[in-house]
């Protein structure tokens, strides 16, 4: 590309600004993962002595968190399973269909991810209330599904759409059934996108809070409800080890994502933030 | 998409597959979907515009609405109203200073910075702001930086205020502001502005006449995006903010969990709808006239 030539000065305030910035945006993380290993729990920055109390706290067996990470964890399956079901479903019919109301769908599966959230979480809660099935595990992940099925959707039909179709028309034309190239074709080949929409649902899910706040009862509280509520009314130090493992989870998870789409070739970005159906 | 850029282009062979075929199976596979978010997303949502419009006995009323817009409930609206304005000016300010500055970085530093960028996106946002709460207390990172360089007016209070949610939820917008601003800056052709200094122009001029008027679609989307995703939001605004800086979801929270006002909640639900709605409706507005005016450009 053809650019003005830089200055000297220009080029020195970009790059302070932008490292400013960046810190700005990764301190926080930073002083959490600090923070966690420090013994005096929140109290001065850096800790003045490490231990690994609070995270043995954390996994304290029929303690809070420990009960709420299992609830969290088997919501967070369910919701990948669900999402994954529906996401391989949609995409194929979005991405490679001639698809009747092709727009009316699209907009519909893109509208839980504008919606203000908490609207969506009041309405699943009026519905799921009189059917008493709050503080279910399978009514939050249903709910959570709402949410993770868009981004896994639209990772799928990246991915679909990144599969050169005429491989599919090369082997129907040497005699394939559909099953067999869906099987041995397609299924390969979307792989990576596959694995890349199960841990975003995943991690979705595992992260709600407005709809798991709404639908949870005093005995079953996910991991955020419990983060968000030590961190509103009781001040419990543990509650910064279980944010390290949340940022931990975070990273990890995107790592094994990049990771598998390196190892199947894939080029170009992600799809998951639903910025480019807008621009 | 960035993966069929680079694939060559599709000539279509189409063998076993009949149109008809092809559209019936779409069809079918679109099924699920559709069926699931009509009755998990849009029969709940209209569940809560009906009980906004049901009086206590039943039968019609808008008794909830009239509340929802006076007195004590007005002034949460449109504090609302001011911290998301405030979020979205403040993260397009800070998103556009970093991403007209990853624009001109080298592939590798632009590739890091973008990564502290994303990253975040993807831990939790009850974490995040944890972070800052830690960060911008009374002796946190900050205050302690400013007092031992002694800055007048030091420790700064920072939290359980406005300033402290501003920081808070541009921090959480500004993965999408930063995003759709390096989306318009990419597509700015670099001769038109090399043309622009050959005629001696100065950067200002460059910069106000030709740069900012190709990236103001962006700068547009951009602002109304974290304007409306600020609407619903209220991690933030209930963990770093003190009672002025109470925000509409907060009160559905509230009403919902403590008081048993569903009515009204549902009312405030449906107006933060319908103020997404509009500011939806004003993106797809846009993105429609510049659709038309470059049809008009590309004919004549």
């Amino acid at each position: 590309m053809m650019e003005l030539p830089a200055t000297r000065a220009g080029h020195i305030g970009r790059a302070l600004s932008a490292t400013a910035i960046l810190l700005f945006l990764a301190m926080p993380i930073v002083i959490i993962l600090v923070t966690s290993f420090g013994a005096d729990g929140i109290g001065t920055f850096p800790p003045k002595e490490y231990s690994t109390h609070w995270y043995e706290q954390m996994a304290a067996p029929g303690g809070n968190w420990a009960t709420s990470i299992a609830l969290s964890s088997l919501v967070a399956a369910l919701t990948t399973v669900f999402s994954l079901i529906l996401g391989a479903t949609a995409a194929t019919a979005l991405a490679r269909g001639r698809l009747p109301l092709h727009t009316a769908v699209y907009g519909l599966v893109l509208a839980p991810l504008l919606i203000p959230q908490v609207v969506i979480a009041l309405g699943l809660f009026l519905f799921f209330e009189p059917a008493g099935m709050l503080g279910s595990p399978l009514a939050i992940a249903l709910g959570h599904t709402v949410l993770a099925a868009p981004i896994a959707i639209l990772i799928m039909i990246s991915t679909l759409r990144g599969i050169d179709e005429r491989l599919e028309d090369a082997a129907a034309s040497m005699g394939a059934s559909r099953m067999t190239i869906a099987r041995r074709i397609t299924f390969p080949l979307a792989t990576p996108g596959l694995i890349a929409a199960a841990v975003f649902s995943f991690i979705t899910s595992f992260d709600e809070f407005f709809i798991a706040q709404f639908m949870s009862t005093p005995d079953t509280r996910t991991l955020p409800v419990l983060v968000f509520n030590a961190l509103q009314f009781d001040v419990d130090p543990t509650v910064t080890a279980v944010s390290a493992v949340l940022i931990a989870l975070a990273v990890l998870a995107l790592a094994l994502v990049a990771l598998v789409r390196k190892l199947g070739g894939h080029r170009g970005g992600q799809n998951v933030l639903p910025v480019e159906p807008l621009t | 998409m960035a993966g069929t850029a680079l694939a060559p282009t599709k000539v279509r062979v189409k063998t076993s597959a009949m149109p008809g075929h092809r559209s019936r199976i779409a069809l079918v596979n679109a099924v699920p979907v559709t069926v699931f978010l009509l009755v998990l997303f849009v029969y709940p949502i209209i569940g809560v515009l009906s009980l906004s419009l049901e009086g206590d006995t039943g039968g019609f009323t808008l008794h909830w609405y009239a509340d929802a817009l006076s007195g004590v409930n007005l002034s949460v609206l449109l504090s609302t109203l001011r911290i998301s304005a405030e979020t979205a000016v403040l993260s397009l300010l800070v998103g556009f200073v970093l991403a007209h500055a990853i624009a001109r970085m080298r592939p590798v530093f632009a590739a890091l910075a973008m990564l502290i960028v994303v990253v975040p996106h993807f831990i939790s946002a009850l974490v995040r702001t944890y972070g800052w709460i830690i960060m911008l207390g009374e002796h946190g990172l900050i205050n302690a930086l400013a007092t031992s360089v002694h800055a007048p007016g030091a420790p700064y209070s920072l939290l359980y205020n406005e300033i402290g949610v501003v920081i808070g939820t541009t921090s959480v917008m500004l993965p999408y502001t930063v995003l759709v601003l390096q989306g318009v800056m990419r597509g700015v052709d670099g001769r038109l502005l090399a043309a622009a200094a050959g005629f001696g122009a100065s950067r200002f001029t460059i910069f106000r006449r030709i740069y900012l008027p190709l990236v103001a679609p962006g700068i547009g989307t951009a602002g109304l995006l974290s304007f409306i995703l600020c609407l619903g939001y209220y991690i933030t605004p209930a963990l770093m903010g003190g009672n002025k800086q109470t925000v509409v979801a907060a009160l559905i929270d509230q009403q919902v969990m403590k008081q048993d006002q569903w009515n009204s909640a549902a009312a405030f639900g449906v107006i933060l709808l319908l103020l997404t709605f509009a500011g939806l409706g004003v993106l797809g507005l846009a993105k429609l006239r510049r659709k038309k005016a470059h049809a008009r450009r590309s004919s004549s």
